[in-house]
């Protein structure tokens, strides 16, 4: 019992609030599982609600589909799994590493490098391509090391102009989600074609959409990982530090055990963005590779009003994240996701 | 903040470059797209135009009127998911009854794929076979236009982006909630405060900086809106509800004009940027203030 409960005639209204609330999250989700359940007829004949009262469930629509008579999804489902649950993985763990970087060291970056990268990255670009005639890939691959190169050994020096400081850095990382992603996932498109032509293959393959998706689920992952952290107590860093413990064992054996609830919530973040992700899957994959979201997309131009079969489908995209949403919230009830830090 | 050790480039570059090769690079690579005549289909040798793609954009009605319509669906959505959402977490903070059970159903909208849920969508919403026309009908209105008059459709895109988003601002506001103190409650409770004193006095300033992030988010991520729109009214009727990915998606992918496109995002990216940066300008005193 806390201070905060409510009490009385406030703690009722705001039942009503959930409950109604409630009714509006669950129907759509019910609407689709029992469409999935009906036949063609129950269908057309107008709204049905409740399966054996007035209409007769049967299992056609997932027969239809589980045997692939409908064409294959099992690959697609395969290709959606592997891709979003490894680059969720994977952008919690390095997002958690660099803000915990940015939240216990300082870093210092001039802008004038930063100005530098952009403009060789730029100006070499442009510069292979029309003049030196290189192929567009190799162009931008050697524009990009090089300017990389130069401004890192550039920010060496004492030059003049802004220092940008760690929160600039984590504002760089953030401001990546301001960018529209459609612009990024056509560039993508024709830089990874042309990494093709020179025989490294990347439209359509399991490196060439994780790493997209990495890199777009990184912003978030940093600015929310960096709140968590630095919210973390700094006295059992330090008392390692004091006995001389590795800086890498301190983050993996005291900072993320620590930080488990928000490495936790931001995996789960991370995940629904990744399955659920439609405009890269699009552009960046075509057989192997495509992912749910694609395939469910081009149901309804295929199919019409088939809303049985459609239903079907879409719940193969619904179902893992229910469980999901499941999963965390047994482990907010277990308190992992409340007061952990204390 | 005081310790340094090189360790800390280990740390900080997986990410950095992550980013900065995947997601600035190409941006780069579009930036100088955005000067040329690119085409692909047919193909055309790139030319230099300069300045042309962006004038081109900027006097043709039909961009201002994505910027508005976008604009539209992100802010009324996100006022209504912001609202909602807090009344939400205050009662899920406050133990509602079957709290535990309320919160693991009310995070599944946000979790579901948004091509899955504007297929929902559009069968809850049909406007002959759909549960939402039985309903309408019983109150004397049939057969209403949801997804196919342009004020209806924009209204149906906006109640699914609240369906949808608003568990994002419940879980973001409840892990707020419960990080805030409890003896600052134990005072106000000492001094009779009302609930509604103690809510403005205390809660909401407390909470104004993540209720800024979350809102600030949502918005961001609204103007990106387009495999709801895709789905549900492909931008349709006529214009009426095309957004500027969905503007972006048409020229780029249906016609093939890379250069057009590449400057119509440049567009998009001021557009957003002008907007986030007047957010930030118009909220700052009041973030100094409850620091």
């Amino acid at each position: 019992m806390s201070i905060r409960d409510l009490k009385g005639s406030r703690k009722r209204w705001s039942l009503v609030l959930c409950l109604i609330w409630f009714a509006f999250t669950v129907f759509p989700l019910y609407w689709v599982a029992i469409t999935s359940l009906k036949t063609p007829p129950d269908v057309v004949g107008g709204p049905t609600y409740f399966p054996f009262i007035d209409f007769q469930p049967t299992l056609k629509a997932w027969r239809e589909l589980l045997s692939g008579v409908r064409g294959e999804f099992y690959a697609n489902f395969w290709s959606s799994t592997i891709v979003a649950v490894s680059s969720a993985v994977i952008a919690t763990l390095l997002g958690a590493m660099a803000a915990y970087a940015l939240v216990r060291f300082p870093f210092r970056v001039r802008l004038l490098s930063g100005i530098i990268f952009f403009a060789v990255a730029m100006g070499g670009f442009l510069f292979g391509r029309e003049i030196l005639g290189i192929a567009p890939a190799t162009a931008s691959i050697l524009a990009f090391c090089v300017a990389l190169a130069l401004s890192v050994f550039i920010n060496r020096f004492p030059l003049p102009g802004k220092v940008l400081e760690n929160d600039d850095i984590v504002f760089w990382f953030v401001s990546q989600r301001l960018f529209p992603p459609i612009v990024v996932a056509f560039a993508l498109f024709l830089l990874y074609s042309e990494m093709g032509k020179m025989g490294f293959k990347m439209t359509d393959t399991y490196l060439g959409l994780t790493l997209a998706y990495i890199a777009f689920s990184l912003p978030i992952v940093v600015w929310l990982m960096r709140d968590f952290i630095s919210a973390l107590p700094l006295e059992i860093e330090e008392a390692a530090l004091v006995d001389n413990v590795p800086q890498w064992r301190i983050f993996l054996q005291i900072v993320l055990p620590m930080a488990r609830p928000g490495l936790i919530a931001t995996f789960v973040i991370t995940l629904a963005f990744t399955w659920n992700e439609f405009l890269f899957a699009l552009f960046l994959t075509n057989s192997e590779w495509q992912t749910l979201p694609v395939l469910i997309a081009g149901q309804n131009s295929q199919r019409g009003d088939e809303w049985w079969a459609i239903s079907a489908a879409a719940l193969v995209a619904i179902i893992p994240m229910i469980v999901v949403a499941g999963l965390l919230g047994r482990l907010m009830r277990s308190g992992l996701l409340s007061g952990a830090v204390k | 903040m005081t310790r340094d050790d090189p360790v800390k480039h280990l740390f900080l570059w997986p990410a950095f470059l992550v980013v900065l090769a995947i997601a600035i690079f190409p941006l780069i690579f579009s930036l100088a797209n955005s000067f040329m005549s690119l085409r692909l289909v047919p193909p055309m040798p790139a030319r230099y135009v300069g300045l042309e793609n962006y004038a081109d954009l900027l006097t043709q009605p039909r961009f201002w009127q994505t910027v508005r319509t976008t604009a539209l669906i992100a802010f009324t959505s996100v006022a209504f998911q912001f609202v909602i959402g807090f009344a939400i977490a205050l009662a899920l903070a406050g133990k509602v009854r079957g709290v535990e059970f309320f919160r693991v159903t009310f995070l599944m909208p946000m979790l579901v794929a948004p091509v899955a849920v504007a297929l929902v969508a559009r069968q809850i919403l049909n406007p002959t076979m759909g549960p939402l026309n039985q309903i309408a009908t019983f109150f004397g209105f049939a057969n209403l236009p949801y997804l196919t008059e342009a004020n209806w459709a924009l209204g149906s895109l906006i109640a699914v982006e609240i369906w949808q988003w608003t568990p994002f601002v419940i879980l973001l506001l409840l892990a707020g909630l419960q990080g805030l103190p409890d003896d600052v409650y134990e005072a106000a409770e000492l001094e009779n405060a009302s609930p509604w004193q103690q809510f403005w006095g205390i809660t909401f300033p407390m909470m104004l900086p993540i209720s800024a992030a979350v809102i600030f988010i949502r918005i961001v991520e609204s103007f990106k809106i387009i495999d709801t729109v895709f789905v549900m009214t492909g931008g349709g009727p006529g214009v009426a509800t095309e957004t500027l990915t969905l503007f972006a998606y048409q020229e780029g992918f249906k016609k093939f004009n890379l250069g057009y496109t590449s400057a119509l995002s440049f567009l998009f990216l001021a557009v957003v940027l002008i907007l986030s940066l007047v957010y930030l300008a118009l909220l700052k005193p009041y973030l100094e203030k409850y620091k």
